[in-house]
């Protein structure tokens, strides 16, 4: 295993990345010129902005999260930027909230107001010292709340970063990563920026893949279709590396005899604002996906496997869009439990023999409701089902989240920390480890790759779709 | 009892009281006067539930992995608050309720908690100093609110005989420092235990609305099966 050390001052002092931000600006992108996303601007006073901003965007609930902490130093056990880094103090959780916490107490708070010195509160001086800023809270947290359902005081320090990174995103000073798909996002109105073409294309090929497959001509992948059971809205990863899974899925509600539809636009269900701390770009991705099944009017809306996007349009993003929820939304684990349950579909375990162990996304165990789900159904379709230790809302970070795989700057560091994920998944001896995320498969797939780990990464749909007993023709009828 | 000393138990502190209320009141309108976050979506568990399971976080070490790693410090958590506790409780049965400390038994209970609490104290003065992370996180506010309580204790122990009639200065060096403490702690971390409620009541509205709150331990049964 490597035991390199970044120097964390490398990390911290990495400069601003402008190129793409540059480039759309000169492109006049309409993304740019309408101010949704904002280019980074050294003339403009983005000091006084963000003071500006911050005052504006709390609410008291981050406030009791900025003024509530004791400095116990409990968190610095629960995060695994900190416990992979045993010797660096600036790991810790509140040493990286404190630095919103500081400016908040020097502007807001009346303590830090009068006494700025007995506090720690400190303004920051100009763009370098916000750059600064940026590195910490988008390079070295994932925002995976273990520290915060570990915090004595209830402190969300991941909200906190959260909202840093918005302040941030405001100012255009975000790591480029971010830019791009902040930028893909406003534009194409999914993360990864695929066209409808591409969109369709991968629909009709997975169309073609299945009927060839069931040997049934009539299964079909509608689109834009009426009145269904419900609308299917899937990650764009899905679409650009990994169409089986649309497939799989598709094949499972053909088999289990449903009426479902995919929409042409709002389809996906992932969302950068979670990332980017963009609350606007946040409700945009999030409306334009309520929208559709709206405009449907289909009964219910199912996410397919990832974690950040079920988080965002199962939770946040009817926050962020101030939308009603008038239609229900559940994860795809809900839709394959009903059916196993109800006899819809059946399913073999045999066919997956190989031991297999569960990681839990952050964002459905500790900012979501799913953690017996997940082990209902491999309970069902595996042999040899594993626990990883710790597990559920205690689980630790795949070091993939926050929208740390689009910051590919602090990837090293990120290969760092992930020793401690790297010695979890040893623990289990499983030669499979399942996620119901794309976000962790990237995550973890790095971090097989980087600590050459004998295990090979699933999710849910590919080992019920290895599982699932295919009826025959005249049984099925 | 000297005149002083009947006015620094009595008077002085129904001041000092009524100031910390104050600026407490005033606190926590300026709290209130941020928007409070809403949750719009349909919820899968209680926040009431939720709220109440976040707010007895605090005695259910089981729950909490920080907590759980860290038995001796969660046991040094219990001892330092109840010091504080009991350090409160002597403020108020010192002047109205003299005869309550002329039992020998419950001055050695007021003083076992007390001294247990001081030794705490240090214990955590002592990690703040020697513990890089600590001393990365702490402000001169840390060490002086840690230092000041620690102090408050020793004094706390000195002064619970009550023989104001053999020696006031325990007690007249208990009571300023109460005074001290009354006026200083609104503005300093140790009125964390007036935010604390708020915090983990909103943590605990949300996780409980989208069931996260209680925590699983598993064999639940999953949503999908109805």
């Amino acid at each position: 295993m490597s035991d390199k050390t970044i120097n964390i001052s490398d990390v911290v002092n990495l400069p601003l990345d402008l190129k793409e931000q540059k480039k759309a600006l000169e492109q006049k992108s309409p993304a740019v010129v309408e101010g949704k996303v904002k280019v980074y601007d050294p003339n403009r006073d983005n000091v006084k902005n963000l003071l500006e901003m911050l005052k504006n965007r709390l609410s008291r609930q981050t406030v009791s999260s900025l003024v509530g902490c004791v400095h116990c130093g409990m968190c610095s056990d629960s995060c695994h930027y900190a416990l992979a880094r045993p010797h660096d103090p600036t790991m810790t959780p509140a040493y990286k909230a404190d630095q919103i916490r500081q400016i908040f107490k020097r502007h807001i708070d009346w303590a830090g107001r009068v006494f700025p010195w007995w506090v720690h509160a400190k303004t920051p001086k100009n763009d370098e010292d916000l750059n600064r800023l940026k590195n910490i809270v988008f390079g070295t947290c994932t925002g995976c709340r273990r520290c915060t359902l570990n915090c004595p005081m209830g402190v969300d320090t991941a909200v906190l970063v959260r909202l840093t990174r918005g302040l941030l995103t405001e100012l255009g000073i975000v790591p480029e990563g971010v830019f791009v798909v902040d930028k893909d996002s406003w534009e194409t109105g999914n993360q990864m920026g695929v066209s409808q073409e591409d969109y369709i294309e991968t629909l009709e090929w997975q169309q073609e893949e299945v009927q060839a497959e069931l040997d049934d001509p009539s299964f079909k992948i509608s689109i834009d279709k009426e009145d269904c059971d419900f609308m299917y809205t899937v990650n764009p990863r899905e679409i650009k590396y990994d169409p089986r899974s649309i497939g799989y899925a598709c094949k499972i509600f053909h088999i289990a005899g449903e009426s479902w539809t995919m929409p042409s636009f709002g389809w996906d269900q992932t969302n950068f604002g979670l990332f980017s701390g963009d609350d606007k770009l946040g409700g945009y991705i999030a409306k334009n996906l309520y929208e559709a099944a709206r405009r449907l009017k289909v009964k219910r809306i199912v996410i397919s496997e990832c974690g950040h996007g079920y988080r965002s349009s199962r939770w946040e993003g009817y926050n962020w869009a101030k939308y009603k929820q008038d239609i229900p939304s559940e994860s795809i684990m809900i839709t394959l439990i009903r059916y196993i349950n109800r006899g819809l579909i059946k399913v073999d375990p045999s066919r997956n023999p190989l031991p297999v162990t569960y990681h839990d996304s952050c964002n459905l165990a500790r900012s979501g409701d799913l953690t017996e789900e997940p082990r209902w159904i491999l309970e069902r379709v595996c042999t040899d089902f594993r626990e990883m230790y710790p597990n559920r809302s205690d689980n630790f970070c795949c070091t993939g989240g926050g929208g740390a795989l689009s910051m590919v700057e602090y990837k090293p560091l990120r290969m760092e920390v992930a020793k401690i994920k790297a010695d979890q998944l040893i623990a289990t001896g499983a030669k499979l480890v399942c996620t119901s995320c794309h976000n962790c498969v990237d995550g973890l797939s790095d971090l097989i790759k980087h600590y050459k780990l004998d295990m090979k990464i699933v999710q849910i749909l590919d080992l019920v779709a290895e599982a699932l007993v295919i009826p025959e023709k005249n049984e099925k009828k | 009892m000297s005149e002083f000393l009947r006015i620094l138990e009595d008077e002085v502190q129904i001041v000092a009281l009524a100031f910390m209320a104050t600026v407490y009141t005033i606190r926590l309108i300026w709290m209130f006067r941020f928007k409070a976050g809403k949750e719009v979506t349909n919820p899968v568990g209680s926040p009431r539930v939720g709220a109440a399971y976040s707010m007895m976080n605090v005695a259910m070490p089981w729950a909490m992995e920080s907590a759980r790693k860290n038995l001796s410090f969660y046991v040094q958590f219990v001892i330092f608050h109840l010091g504080v506790l009991v350090a409160i409780t002597a403020t108020f049965i010192l002047p109205y309720w003299p005869e309550f400390f002329e039992a020998e038994p419950i001055v050695r209970i007021f003083q076992l908690f007390m001294g247990a609490a001081f030794a705490v104290g240090l214990i955590r003065f002592i990690r703040r100093i020697t513990s890089p992370v600590m001393r990365l996180i702490s402000t001169p506010d840390d060490y002086f609110s840690v230092a000041l309580l620690t102090a408050w204790f020793a004094a706390g122990v000195f002064a619970m005989p009550n023989q104001h009639e053999i020696s006031e200065w325990p007690l007249i060096l208990f009571f300023g420092m109460t005074t001290l403490f009354l006026i200083y702690v609104p503005f300093s971390k140790i009125s964390h235990y007036l935010y604390y409620p708020f915090t983990r009541y909103f943590l605990g509205k949300t996780m409980g609305h989208r069931g996260v709150f209680p925590r699983k331990k598993g064999g639940e049964k999953p949503a999908g099966m109805e």
